[in-house]
Parts: C-alpha cells; structure tokens; sequence
C-alpha cells in the first residue's frame, strides 16, 4: 500500500473504501468460503493461547499489516475518517517476528500475559483477480484482561485481509485493520488483531 | 497578582507532607487525590506553556485541529493572513463544544445548538436572524468571543497558554533551549509532522508517565531490557547490568523542570562500526554518525542554523531522550533497526490528564520536511515499530503505569512514597559548552528531583 505524508487538516482525497474490493462474492456456506472461515477461527484460537509459532506459520512471506487511525471528522468528509497517514501497527513478516520473539523472551510486556477472547464475526469473501487470493472481511470482537482487575479492556474493529491458496492452506497477505475508535480505550496494543 | 499562598487539602495536608524537599521523597497520595488534582488544573496546567501539535498539520487557512490543554478542549486554526490560534472549544452562549470534528478545514464554527458562529481566530460574528440580536440585546459582540489562548511556534510545535501575563516561552525553556534548539530549530525547513497523532487512554495519573519523563534514564535499562538483550544498544545480553549500555553520558537539567540525556556519540557509533572518533573533526563525526533524522545532505544547514558550540554537541554528545515540563517525553533516538539500518525515530509524547485516575498519551512522529520519502517512511514505519500504542519498547512501560495507580489506593500505601535519592550533584564536565544544571556520569535521580522541584513552585502559587 502506497503512503504519502499529507496534513492533518487536509481532506483525504483517496476514495472511501466500504466492503469487499471484489466483485466476485464467494457464497456463504460454499466450501471455499467455510475452508476460510476455519481458518480465521483457528487464527483467533493462536492468538487467544497465545500459540505464536503456529500464527506466524501462517502469515506469508510478503505480509503487510497496518492498523491506520481514525479521525473524527464532520460535514462533507465524515466519512472520510480512515487515515491512513499514520498507525498503530506499520508490520511486515520482519517485523512480526520481531515482535513475537520478543514477547516469548525477555520482554516485560504481557508476562504475566493478558487473557483475551476474540470473537471473529460477519465474514464476507470475494475472489480476487490473482487467481487462489481472496478478499475476507471480518468483524473482530476483542475482551482482555489483565491480572485480578475485574475490568476487562475491549476493542472492536473491521479487518480487511488478502489471504492466498498456498498448496491446500491458507496464508495471511495482507491485514488491515479498522480500529472503531479515534481514541483507543486500551493502554497498550501488546496483543495482535 | 500570583501569592505564595502554599497549599493545604481539606484534611490539613500540606504541599510540603506530600513534596518532601527534606528528604526527596514524594507521597504515592498525589497520583490518587481529587483535590490535588483538581488543584494542578488550576495552578499548573492552566499557567504554563501546553503542546499542541505541528503547525504542518494546518497549512492553510482555515485548516483546524482539535486537542486539549489538560480538560479544556481547544480549537487550534490557521487564519487568512497564515496565523494560528487556539481557542477553547466552549461556545460563550450555554457552553456547547463549537466544533465536533477533531481536524479540518473551516471558514466558520458554527455551534449546532443555537447557531452562533465563529471566526478562525475565535471571534464572534453572530447568531442566526441578525436583526432579533438573539446574542443580547446590548451585548458587544467582541465581549463574546471564543476565549483565546495565547500562541508561541518553537520549530513549528504549536504551544499555547492561559497565562496570558505569564512567563514568555524563551523563559519557559531557560538553560534548556540551547540544547533544545539542537533538536526543533537545525535544518531550514524543519520538521514535519508525519501523520495525526496516535491517542489511546491509560488508567492511570498524567504524573506516572511524566515524572518519567523528566529523564528516567535507569529504567531504560531495567524495564526495557528486552531492548538491551536484543544487542541493538550495543552490549551482549548476558552483560547489560555490567556494561549498562545507554546509561552513561550527561544528563542535562534546570530549575523550570525541562531535562535532556547527552549520550556520548562515539559509543552509539560502537553499535554500527568499529571506527575511532579520536582526532575527527566536528564535520568527519557528523558524517559518520548523523543526527537522527538528518541526512548527510542536511549537514551544512546545522551549521548555518546553529551556534559551532551547538554543531559540535550534536557531533559528540547529541540530546537524545528527554522532556519538556510538565508534561511532554521526547525521544530523538538512533534505533538502530534489527536489520542493520539506521532510520531513527523523532517523537515527542504529550500525557494530557483526563481526570486524577486516567492519562491521555498522544504521540507525534515527526521526520525532517526536507528527507526524502523513503526516509520519511522508514522513520514512520520505526516510531510505531518502536514507541506508541504498539512499540515494542513502550509497550514495557503500559504495563508498569496502571498497576502503580492501583497501588497508590489503599490507606497503608498512599503514605508511601516515590524517592529520588540516587543524586549525582551538578558538575560541569571539563569544555562543556551549554549552560543548566549537569550530571555527568551514569544517569541518576537528579533531573526527575527538578521535574518535582519545579511542580512544587507552581503548586505552591495560588
């Protein structure tokens, strides 16, 4: 994905992107279409227990993941609040392993570890034009706790990913990541999305 | 007319049982206690000098964003003739927030309530139906403008104040703007701002993160030892508490509360090559080891923009971690990347308080305007790698603040308390060139002690 800086108060001129990029739905029910979303719930199981060898098994080679941020805008460009300027996460496989590295060795972070729950929802799937890569849409629910503090943190965004037919499994190409909030109710992201 | 009137809580605790001057002590009741608080927002936040953004995120006129100095919400614009003003975002007629959006670019601020409109710089114009003279009946208009801020640019950071009388923004900054300068005010062009801000809320009191921030070097070593263990400070793992990496250099401090980490840039080099700095000159250590942030090309603008005595701190002892009082960390850091490359990072951090129990950490990435893209983008990509809502290295810190808010509730742990008692003692090293008050050697206690030191002051001053 292409970046160029561009001031705060400057309206984003790119389109809004709303649903699949794809025109070519691939039906609910459809083998394809459940093959995929078993992979997304087995994605969230890795996450959720933190199984991080076996998440980046699946994450391809060339992955791009972002969380851009949000701006709260009015009037003719309220919808254009996805600013994709700047982010919460800016990753590439590099970086990921990075990342999981150090939390399964000396960082402070996450030890003890949060315990979180990932609800993944609302999947739509689309082909895409390179034949065997898809357009998945899902909805993530998120609930973490930390410690004995009885009030967990939440967080709901969008996830538009690209995953890839990679000889009968299905591989991570690119996440990104709609965080539904300009301000983000959580101290930290430690955890993946 | 400010008065030394001290301070005294409703339960007979004064200033001094919490600021323990004695002693270098700090009561763990002042990141809990409502009063206090409630007390900072008035002596504090609302008299000094506030970060609010990069004047490139508003080039033109009409262009606004929306931020916060503490709990008042402002609106921060462009005018026609290119001046920016801050105006606080509470419309004079029944206190509605005048403008929702958090940026954009507007000629007029029109509240949504009833109707009554603004100019950029926080004027009135009027109210609907301009003949039933709806904003009062013999009101002047110009007693009902938005009220105004007053507006300092320091390298193109937008700061404000409600002090309107107060001190100016050069007697804010005092010893610290000669090293300061060596960070905001070094190219032509200056900085830029990359992108909006990342905001996310943490549970706990603005003081945690800022009292740190007032140059905590230590914990560098000890919280973030992930950092030291992952070799990219230099050091081996096994070693980080003999050879404690990042730990020495000169830590600059002065009495407004300001602080800045002088690491020596030779041993930073040692992370990249084996190359002497021993009989180089000011020009062949820049070349080798350049500011963050700066590219070779740049060089020559830092000695045009800059004193010789400043080049050459930047060429031997650059300013690399640091904070601005009360409330603001910078970070102007190498980074070296786990890869081998070398982008650096440029953040400045704001905790604004939102409440006694909850801090806003806003943080802004900045490149030099004049880098080419590709730097731009490695430093972007850097920053959120490394600082943030997601960085690596501050993600250790996320962990730490909230759980000592939760700690500092209970009746037998508001009594205990935060010390400062590793002090080195100011000492100028031999040809050091800048003024303020200096510790060299391995990084100790003595500019968080002025960071507290300097909220005494104000606090003591009704």
């Amino acid at each position: 994905m292409s970046w160029t800086t561009k001031p705060t108060a400057s309206p984003d001129a790119t389109t809004i992107i709303r649903g699949l990029v794809s025109k070519l739905r691939v039906p609910l029910g459809s083998p394809v279409y459940n093959r995929i979303l078993e992979t997304l719930y087995d994605e969230a199981a890795m996450l959720d227990e933190r199984r991080f060898d076996d998440w980046v098994a699946m994450l391809s080679p060339d992955l791009i993941y972002q969380a851009p941020i949000r701006l709260t805008r009015t009037g003719p460009n309220r919808d254009r609040d996805v600013v994709r300027t700047m982010f919460h996460f800016d990753e590439d496989y590099a970086s990921i392993l990075q990342r999981t590295g150090r939390l399964q060795k000396s960082a402070w972070a996450e030890d003890p570890p949060s315990r979180c729950r990932r609800f993944i929802t609302n999947v739509r799937v689309g082909q895409c034009e390179r034949a065997g890569d898809y357009d998945v849409i899902s909805y993530l629910y998120l609930e973490r706790s930390r410690g004995d503090n009885p009030e967990n943190e939440q967080l709901t965004a969008e996830r538009r990913d690209v995953w890839r037919d990679v000889a009968g499994d299905y591989k991570l190409v690119q996440r990104e990541i709609i965080i539904d909030q300009s301000v983000l109710a959580m101290s930290n992201l430690a955890i993946f999305l | 007319m400010r008065q030394n009137a001290g301070l005294m809580l409703r339960d007979g605790t004064t200033l001094d049982d919490l600021v323990r001057r004695d002693t270098n002590e700090v009561a763990l009741r002042v990141m809990t206690d409502e009063e206090l608080y409630r007390l900072e927002l008035d002596r504090l936040f609302a008299k000094t000098w506030l970060l609010l953004g990069h004047e490139s995120e508003i080039p033109e006129p009409g262009d606004f964003i929306v931020r916060d100095m503490a709990e008042d919400n402002v609106i921060v614009t462009r005018d026609r003739d290119g001046k920016i003003h801050v105006s606080l975002n509470v419309c004079s007629h029944r206190g509605m927030r005048v403008c929702l959006g958090e940026a954009g670019n507007k000629m007029v601020h029109q509240c949504i309530y009833h109707g009554w409109a603004f100019r950029p710089n926080g004027d009135f114009i009027g109210a609907p139906v301009e003949k039933e003279k709806m904003h009062g009946n013999d009101v002047a208009k110009s007693s009902l403008n938005l009220r105004k801020a007053r507006v300092h640019l320091y390298g193109g950071l937008i700061f404000a104040t409600w002090n309107i009388d107060g001190p100016s923004f050069d007697d804010y900054l005092g010893d610290s703007k000669y090293y300061m300068d060596q960070l905001f005010c070094r190219t032509d062009s200056g900085l830029e701002l990359l992108g909006p801000p990342q905001r996310f809320v943490l549970p706990c009191n603005w003081k945690i993160p800022s009292e740190q921030s007032a140059s905590d070097g230590f914990h560098t070593l000890t919280l973030h030892r992930s950092l030291m263990e992952s070799g990219i400070m230099g050091g081996m793992s096994e070693t980080i508490y003999e050879q404690a990496p990042g730990m020495y250099g000169v830590d600059v401090g002065c009495v407004q509360g300001h602080s800045l980490r002088c690491l020596e840039a030779e041993k930073t080099f040692k992370i990249f090559a084996d190359i002497p700095f021993e009989g180089k000159s000011v020009e062949e250590r820049l070349q080798l080891l350049t500011p963050p942030g700066i590219t070779k090309e740049m060089i020559p603008e830092l000695f045009k923009n800059l004193s010789a005595d400043q080049v050459e701190q930047l060429a031997t002892f650059p300013p690399q971690v640091g904070g601005l009082f009360p409330n603001v960390l910078i970070v102007f850091i190498f980074a070296p990347r786990a890869d081998g490359g070398a982008s650096g990072a440029l953040t400045l951090h704001a905790y604004v308080p939102k409440g006694p129990d909850k801090v806003e950490f806003v943080n802004y990435i900045f490149a030099e305007k004049d880098a080419p893209e590709q730097m731009k983008r490695d430093m972007l990509q850097n920053a959120i790698q490394q600082t943030g809502t997601s960085g690596m290295i501050e993600q250790d810190d996320a962990d730490v603040w909230p759980v000592i808010m939760r700690n500092a509730r209970g009746s037998a742990s508001r009594d205990r308390t935060l010390k400062y008692q590793a002090l080195h003692g100011h000492e100028r090293p031999e040809g050091w060139k800048g003024g303020g008050l200096l510790y060299p050697g391995f990084t100790k206690d003595d500019t968080q002690w002025n960071w507290w030191l300097a909220y005494y002051d104000l606090m003591a001053t009704a």
